[in-house]
């Protein structure tokens, strides 16, 4: 008796991603990351402290980017298709390459490959969460180091947002597409260069600008400023929407007029880049004025930050001028999913709290380098939650969602449906998750903690509470919550459907 | 607009070639036989024979986007060319072949969307004169709409004049009906231009007496002609609230020029693309997507305290009977489109307040314009038997100078006076001046009479 070997016989399974071309694409654009570390090399030089594991990463990633170009040449066509394993490659690359030099340095605070990773995702996904406990005490060249990893992030966010996310469709940024990300013919490849190439120049005026608002008061010899150092690292941190700080008690280290002025530069990280390139370089500031989005984004920036400001200024513990400026500067800090913190708010009272832990899920504009759900996304649930209430007493009613006075197209608005819903998902799985770690390993958490540790990694925020608050770190957690958050970090920052997306059998099947 | 100083036009005589036989060129064709040499051109020989018979007017079988038949039609002779057969391009082909054929002739080309008429208003059509229906049956069914009870409305001068026919009603205000005119307390800014009696339309002396049963033809500013409705028809308010049944081409017409006005509409459209599309063009309208035969959707979304329905669908019968639900329902004023020139008695028999032809006033935009290309509005009131003109005096009219009380000219009323851009409502001693633009009402018959004297 003879069995005819099972599955054999026919021919085999085909892919229907064309894995060759997707990394060739992998490769030829993180081999441009390897040279971003010459600046922490010279940093080391200056301090004269070790150089080599920067020069060591910078050529193993460019080393690897061209090896894996030159592995897969001749399959350059990149479509949709391959975007989604592209982009996702593409974080996981880059944030391996943020840990590395924290491991080949040995550093006592991130040398642990876990820790490093962490440091490494969350700079490159624009979070800002660390694992360091002492960052002060950190070498100089490590904290140029992470400060950039935010600063490249937040480009690549940008570029993700406007040119490739729309194309991919996900949770309706076609919605979006503008003629940067176009349906046209132009292969993806040349899209992100094309937006890299146009948006670079914005990203450098305003970090500029980011630099010397902070770096003036300083020069001119005002109490409690920035020095250069201090304002080129935060100038870095804040246009990518990250909060690495090169302070223990982050922005708290500086005064009042410096505080005010990174909130007014978060806020505009949390703009729409095309918005404000349309405003500043081609001087049409009417559209921005007309943009329901950014008028949506600082409408719940004023309110929000005026409702926690007078929670503060009635209930303590701040008073005055110090109240208002706290509860506006962490709010600007949450919505723009930036980070930093100046006072110790784990003292605030449970309803500032719990209005921070909301404003975790609003994010900024889409095409910023904010992260979470993203202020269009949520006008557009709201207007489509309108619509069905009203048809439950008008069933007849035909009422299109209009944005800034175009339809939305249904499949659109499911599509945002869809995402808002997989967002809240993954939160409540990323909080089971923590919660079930710290039950058998520690540390002690309470719900707040839980909620602030999940949201704030998943909407690549970086606050966190309790253990892994202002004077603590993300050191507090077990291994496998520093693994389950820097999971969250990169699928936040991905917008979660092009993960969910690659775990299904038919994205590879033909 | 070309032509308009036209000195030859104004007179007699004119050869006319009216092509397409339908509807429309029908009532154009009895507008227009009296005074001058018509000719009617139509593919289908079956409406012409009548036409011929009844008017007296020559016809020839052919095409109308056909340049050598019209040429061998005797077009090149032609002073007035009016294209109006039911397809739009046809008219146009017809309007550009006339331009080449009689490049003295006015053309007026009707045509069924409003999208050719803004081109032809941003003078990229070479015609003279654009008419669209839907344009024209969004207006009439405005003012209708404008003018609650009002049986006819019509503007003149950019608005600054109105003219409104009502119906006397048995509760009309006693500052108006039982008195002389001369003695009666009328609203500021108004003259009765027409009292029609049994059938019988007069102009008015200050002797004349408003009855109740009469039809009143009033004319005066448009604050003063809203007041001649609150007085001739006390229960007439403001229509603030209308639904629209059909969204289809007509239809969506008139909801844009109610939603322009600012009057709150909801839409009943039972296509779902359709309605989609409406919902996505006018987002100042509510697009409800079900029949207007659906009693308990009328209940559930209070269509009974509307103050006007429209129906505007494509069957006159589908109209009719949606209609007759509404009124069933509680719908107060009712408007139908009618579509076959049938409909319109049986809707009135059906007890629909206003019907609406989109073919007629078609027909009487063109024939306002045909007149006189001076003539910028004529209203047929009454079924042709009494026009209102708009006209602007000749310096070397007889009647500059002359004090109203004088006119030589029998069976004609002067309603209003445009000077300086104001609106004048003249008594008797008033003199014309010239450059005057004269509102007047008169007898067909003695239409171009008027014309000519002044």
């Amino acid at each position: 008796m003879t069995l005819a070997a099972p599955g054999r016989a026919g021919p085999p399974a085909r892919l229907g991603v064309d894995v060759p071309a997707a990394l060739n694409l992998v490769g030829s654009l993180v081999k441009y990351l390897g040279p971003a570390s010459l600046l922490p090399v010279a940093f080391a030089i200056a301090h004269s402290e070790p150089a080599w594991p920067f020069l060591a990463a910078g050529a193993l990633v460019s080393g690897f980017g061209l090896a894996l170009e030159r592995l897969t040449r001749g399959a350059e066509e990149v479509g949709i298709r391959e975007g989604y394993l592209v982009i996702s490659l593409v974080w996981l690359v880059a944030g391996v390459y943020g840990a590395l030099p924290y491991m080949l340095a040995g550093n006592h605070q991130l040398g642990r490959p876990i820790d490093a990773l962490f440091e490494g995702m969350s700079g490159f996904t624009t979070t800002g969460a660390s694992t360091a406990t002492d960052v002060a005490a950190l070498p100089v060249s490590i904290q140029v180091w992470r400060q950039l990893t935010i600063w490249l992030g937040g480009i690549g966010v940008v570029a993700l947002g406007l040119a490739v996310l729309p194309r991919l469709r996900v949770g309706g940024r076609q919605l979006l597409e503008s003629e940067l990300a176009g349906g046209g013919t132009q292969p993806l490849s040349g899209r992100i260069r094309d937006t890299v190439g146009r948006f670079w120049r914005l990203y450098i005026v305003l970090s500029t600008a980011g630099f010397l608002a902070l770096a003036l008061p300083g020069w001119l010899g005002a109490g409690r400023a920035m020095d250069t150092f201090d304002a080129l690292a935060h100038a870095l941190s804040t246009i990518g929407t990250g909060s690495f700080s090169t302070e223990s008690h982050s922005i708290g280290a500086f005064g009042g007029l410096t505080q005010w002025t990174v909130v007014v530069f978060m806020a505009i990280a949390g703009m729409n880049f095309l918005v404000l390139y349309r405003a500043l370089f081609q001087r049409r500031p009417r559209e921005a004025a007309r943009d329901e989005e950014l008028r949506l984004y600082l409408a719940i920036l004023v309110v929000a930050g005026a409702a926690v400001a007078a929670i503060l200024l009635s209930r303590g513990p701040e008073h005055g001028e110090a109240a208002i400026r706290a509860g506006v500067f962490e709010v600007t800090s949450i919505v723009t999913t930036t980070g930093y913190f100046t006072v110790d708010y784990g003292h605030w009272p449970t309803f500032a709290l719990m209005a921070l832990a909301l404003l975790f899920f609003v994010g900024g504009c889409a095409g910023s380098t904010a992260g979470s759900i993203k202020v269009v996304r949520h006008l557009l649930l709201a207007r489509v939650l309108g619509r069905e209430v009203e048809r439950t007493v008008h069933p007849e009613l035909v009422r299109p969602v209009r944005l800034g006075g175009a339809v939305v197209e249904q499949q659109t608005l499911l599509a945002v449906i869809s995402f808002v819903l997989i967002y809240v998902a993954v939160f409540v799985l990323g909080t089971a998750v923590l919660a079930l770690d710290a039950a058998f390993h520690g540390p002690h958490l309470n719900v707040l903690d839980l909620v602030f540790a999940t949201a704030s990694t998943l909407a690549n925020a970086g606050v966190g509470l309790g253990p892994a608050g202002t004077t603590g770190s993300f050191a507090a957690f077990g291994d496998p919550s520093t693994v389950a958050m820097t999971l969250l970090m990169w699928v936040g920052r991905l917008e979660i459907l092009p993960v969910v997306v690659l775990l299904r059998r038919s994205y590879w099947q033909l | 607009m070309r032509g308009a100083e036209d000195a030859a036009y104004a007179q007699l005589d004119v050869k006319v070639f009216v092509l397409g036989a339908g509807l429309v060129g029908a009532t154009v064709v009895e507008a227009l036989h009296a005074g001058h040499h018509v000719t009617v051109v139509d593919l289908d020989p079956r409406p012409l024979k009548p036409l011929a018979q009844l008017y007296d007017v020559a016809t020839v079988q052919g095409s109308a986007a056909s340049g050598r038949e019209l040429a061998a039609a005797g077009i090149g002779q032609a002073g007035l060319v009016i294209a109006c057969t039911s397809q739009d391009e046809a008219n146009l082909v017809a309007g550009t072949i006339v331009r080449k054929l009689a490049p003295n002739a006015i053309t007026i080309v009707r045509t069924s969307s409003a999208e050719y008429a803004e081109i032809w208003r941003e003078s990229r059509l070479d015609v003279d004169f654009v008419v669209s229906t839907e344009r024209e049956t969004a207006r009439a069914v405005s003012q209708a709409i404008g003018m609650p009870y009002a049986r006819q409305t019509d503007t003149f001068a950019d608005g600054k004049i109105q003219i409104v026919e009502l119906d006397v009603g048995a509760r009309a205000s006693g500052d108006v009906v039982g008195k002389k005119l001369r003695d009666a307390r009328l609203p500021g800014g108004s003259r009765v231009a027409g009292i029609i009696r049994g059938g019988r339309a007069v102009l008015p002396d200050g002797d004349a007496v408003i009855a109740p049963g009469d039809r009143v033809v009033a004319i005066g500013s448009p604050l003063a002609a809203h007041q001649w409705c609150q007085l001739v028809s006390p229960s007439g308010a403001d229509v603030r609230d209308v639904v629209v049944f059909g969204a289809q081409q007509l239809g969506a017409a008139i909801v844009r020029a109610l939603v322009d006005q600012g009057i709150s509409v909801r839409v009943v459209e039972a296509d779902a693309a359709r309605a989609a599309l409406v919902a996505e063009r006018l987002p100042e309208a509510r697009v409800f997507n079900t029949t207007g035969l659906d009693p308990g959707f009328m209940q559930r979304e209070g269509i009974a305290r509307v103050q006007a329905a429209i129906f505007a669908m494509r069957d006159d019968a589908r109209n009719l009977f949606a209609a007759t639900l509404a009124r069933v329902q509680g719908v107060p004023y009712t408007i139908a489109l009618a579509h076959d020139p049938v409909s319109a008695r049986v809707y009135e028999t059906g007890g629909i307040d206003v019907s609406v032809d989109p073919r007629r006033v078609t027909a009487e935009a063109i024939v306002r314009f045909a007149h006189d290309p001076r003539t910028q509005q004529v209203s047929m009131l009454e079924g042709d038997r009494y026009e209102i003109l708009d006209v602007t005096t000749r310096p070397e009219s007889e009647l500059v100078g002359l004090p109203l009380r004088e006119m030589p000219i029998q069976d004609a009323l002067i309603g209003a006076i445009v000077r300086n851009h104001e609106a004048i409502f003249p008594c008797s001693d008033d003199v014309l001046q010239a450059g005057d633009r004269v509102i007047v009402f008169t007898e067909s018959s003695r239409a171009a009479e008027v014309e000519r004297a002044l």
